[in-house]
């Protein structure tokens, strides 16, 4: 009977295909799935009625309360145009060096990415900022197109960000069910905050190499007419410190609460709501069509992440009554090499379902099933999610389907080519695997902090 | 004749509930905008009076905890209306419009309506224990008002379950296109 558990997948994958709402085809086919079990007797009708307290657990998670604040947080700061001032403070700053444009797209991407942590946005923000200026310096369209990509994705990467809230809970439960499993009953644990101190050194490593390249790239590029243009005057230091200090000061606000452990990831992100509102306020950007503005982008975000999540968890809850999480169990760990192939499996897995899904579908629909298996091989669950974070954030470059390049094709200007946006990745693609092999050789990169802080 | 004005009038008095259920659900999704508001203000005082007074109050919190909850029940159905859930737009894109409206209707009917029925049934039973208890917060100085907080799990199954047939109406007899009245910013 487990077996139908996996043709349940393919079903779901492939009605998804059709494009009706992700939530609602998972919930709907395991739905049918269930009805399917329950007529051939393999669970009781019963057994179903275990949605209503799924459902309530999630309403009274305390942790998944910090995504409508933290998207709230993003949206404050994606309306106040915070990106505009950003990229051309540094852009006038580094503008001169050859690269020096390329180098503060990534820069600002970084940022943003630290302070909205929504890829779509950033991606958007920079493309129509900086993708103009950047052609009109002579940049070529896929250098400028991989670069902005690249440096969207990083939001899911760089903490606070709310893909790393949505794993580190499901993880955080997956670890416990595991060492539950083994008959470990002084369970410990791993917390949101853990997932971002892991995330942090990798996420920093990326956007070095990042930086490293463009220059590298802008240096052998054929000499642009950069020279033509006219100098801008180099901004002073208090536009630099007006443009640069607020948000730096929020991120830091925010992720040093976490870190240092004075604050929960949810407390800290209700303080990086208030403090995005008082930071637009400042900017001279908060009147009430903004706040509703940002408050109905708030509401419409969550409902969608949590009703992915209810859908998911209709899922898992059929996948489960029909022994899947067994079977997957038994596969990965009948799999010949060890934890270290079930590993390989998994992320290959991940990384092909990323073209088709999202991150929070995979989030809550994979990982519960794949991570308590491999949690119990003895990996360990803060690596594990940062290389997972990784893989999918590699997964989103990744022509044909990566989200961010619809993004950018969305708006970038008609004579950047699709094709110039496909080829314009792929060297980014390979930093991001080398980094993420990296991490899975040098797991303490991940690992250090975390153990440091705790 | 007669048959044919009368049939005339069931599919304008389908189309007109089905629109009284649109608007219904819209109205909700931007209540909850308030919602939101109100939850990053509840949530400040919280932190503010946790760290700078050393006070936790425990209710404050759960408060925020209800407001949460209903934001991503209550706006679930007028989300559908904006056509803000994730698509798996691969192969959609390229679809014929028709195919779309299809689809789209197929999904209303097939996936959600079922589901929406299936979360009614199954959260009442819930509900009604919950409600006969008078269930209170576990936390002692926590809000007494935990089967209101359930209630909203039925409430939403409603909504979607109503939406579902509405926006399945409106494409079949409204004739309307996929494509939202109010699209929203996606993210």
């Amino acid at each position: 009977m487990a077996a139908i558990a996996v043709v349940m997948f393919f079903v779901v994958c492939a009605v998804l295909l059709l494009g009706y709402p992700v939530a609602f085809t998972l919930a709907g086919v395991a739905l049918w799935f269930a009805l399917l079990g329950v007529g051939l007797g393999v669970f009781e009708a019963g057994q179903l009625l275990d949605i209503a307290s799924r459902v309530y657990g999630t309403m009274s998670n305390a942790t998944l309360m910090a995504v409508p604040l933290f998207v709230f947080m993003g949206v404050m700061l994606e309306r106040s145009r915070l990106a505009e001032d950003l990229l051309q403070t540094m852009g006038a700053l580094f503008g001169r060096l050859r690269g020096g444009l390329l180098a503060s797209v990534v820069v600002v991407g970084a940022l943003l990415a630290a302070s909205t942590g929504i890829v779509g946005a950033t991606v958007v923000a920079m493309g129509l900022i900086s993708m103009p200026t950047l052609l009109a310096r002579g940049v070529a369209p896929p250098l400028a197109s991989g670069a902005i990509c690249a440096a969207g994705t990083l939001g899911q990467i760089i903490p606070p960000s709310i893909v790393l809230v949505l794993l580190g809970d499901v993880l955080s439960s997956a670890y416990q069910q595991a060492q539950l499993r083994q008959g470990i009953w002084s369970v410990e644990t791993v917390s949101v905050g853990d997932l971002f101190a892991g995330a942090l050194i990798p996420g920093l490593v990326l956007v070095a190499v990042y930086v490293v390249y463009v220059l590298i790239a802008a240096q052998r590029a054929p000499r642009a007419d950069s020279e033509s243009l006219e100098r801008e005057p180099t901004p002073s230091l208090w536009r630099l410190a007006t443009a640069l200090m607020p948000p730096i000061a929020l991120i830091v606000l925010v992720l040093g609460a976490i870190l240092g452990g004075y604050a929960t990831a949810t407390e800290a992100a209700g303080v990086g709501a208030g403090g995005a509102v008082l930071l637009a306020g400042l900017r001279g950007k908060l009147n009430a069509v903004e706040l509703l503005a940002t408050a109905k982008q708030t509401v419409t975000v969550t409902t969608m992440v949590f009703m992915i999540l209810v859908g998911a968890s209709m899922f898992a809850m059929v996948f489960n009554a029909y022994g899947g999480d067994g079977l997957i169990q038994d596969a990965l760990q009948g799999l010949p090499g060890g934890p270290i192939a079930a590993l390989v499996c998994v992320m290959l897995l991940m990384f092909l379902l990323g073209f088709v899904l999202d991150f929070i579908e995979i989030v809550f629909v994979v990982v519960p099933i794949v991570a308590v298996p491999l949690l119990m091989m003895g990996l360990d669950p803060i690596w594990l999610g940062v290389l997972m974070a990784m893989n999918l954030q590699t997964s989103f470059l990744t022509p044909p389907f990566g989200f961010a390049l619809f993004y950018l094709r969305g708006v970038a200007p008609p004579e950047v080519a699709t094709t110039d946006i496909y080829r314009g990745v792929v060297p980014f693609i390979g930093l991001q695997v080398a980094v993420l092999l990296l991490v899975a050789l040098v797991p303490v990169l991940a690992t250090w902090l975390p153990g440091l802080l705790s | 004749m007669s048959r044919r004005a009368g049939e005339g009038g069931l599919r304008r008095g389908v189309l007109a509930a089905a629109r009284a259920v649109r608007a219904a659900n819209r109205g909700l999704a931007t209540v909850m905008g308030g919602f939101a508001i109100a939850m990053v203000v509840v949530f400040l005082a919280v932190v503010i009076l946790r760290y700078g007074f050393g006070i936790g109050l425990i209710w404050l919190q759960e408060s925020a905890q209800y407001l949460h909850a209903a934001i991503f029940l209550l706006a679930a159905a007028g989300a559908i209306v904006a056509d803000a859930h994730v698509r798996v737009d691969v192969f959609r894109a390229r679809m014929e419009p028709a195919m779309q409206r299809r689809v789209e209707i197929a999904g209303h009917l097939l996936l959600l309506l079922p589901f929406a029925a299936f979360l009614l049934w199954a959260t009442i039973p819930y509900v009604a224990e919950s409600w006969r208890i008078e269930e209170t917060s576990v936390e002692s100085s926590g809000l007494p008002f935990v089967y209101l907080l359930k209630t909203l799990m039925p409430v939403a199954a409603a909504q979607l379950g109503l939406q579902a047939l509405a926006s399945a109406a409106l494409l079949s007899l409204g004739g309307e296109s996929v494509a939202a009245p109010h699209h929203d910013e996606a993210l």
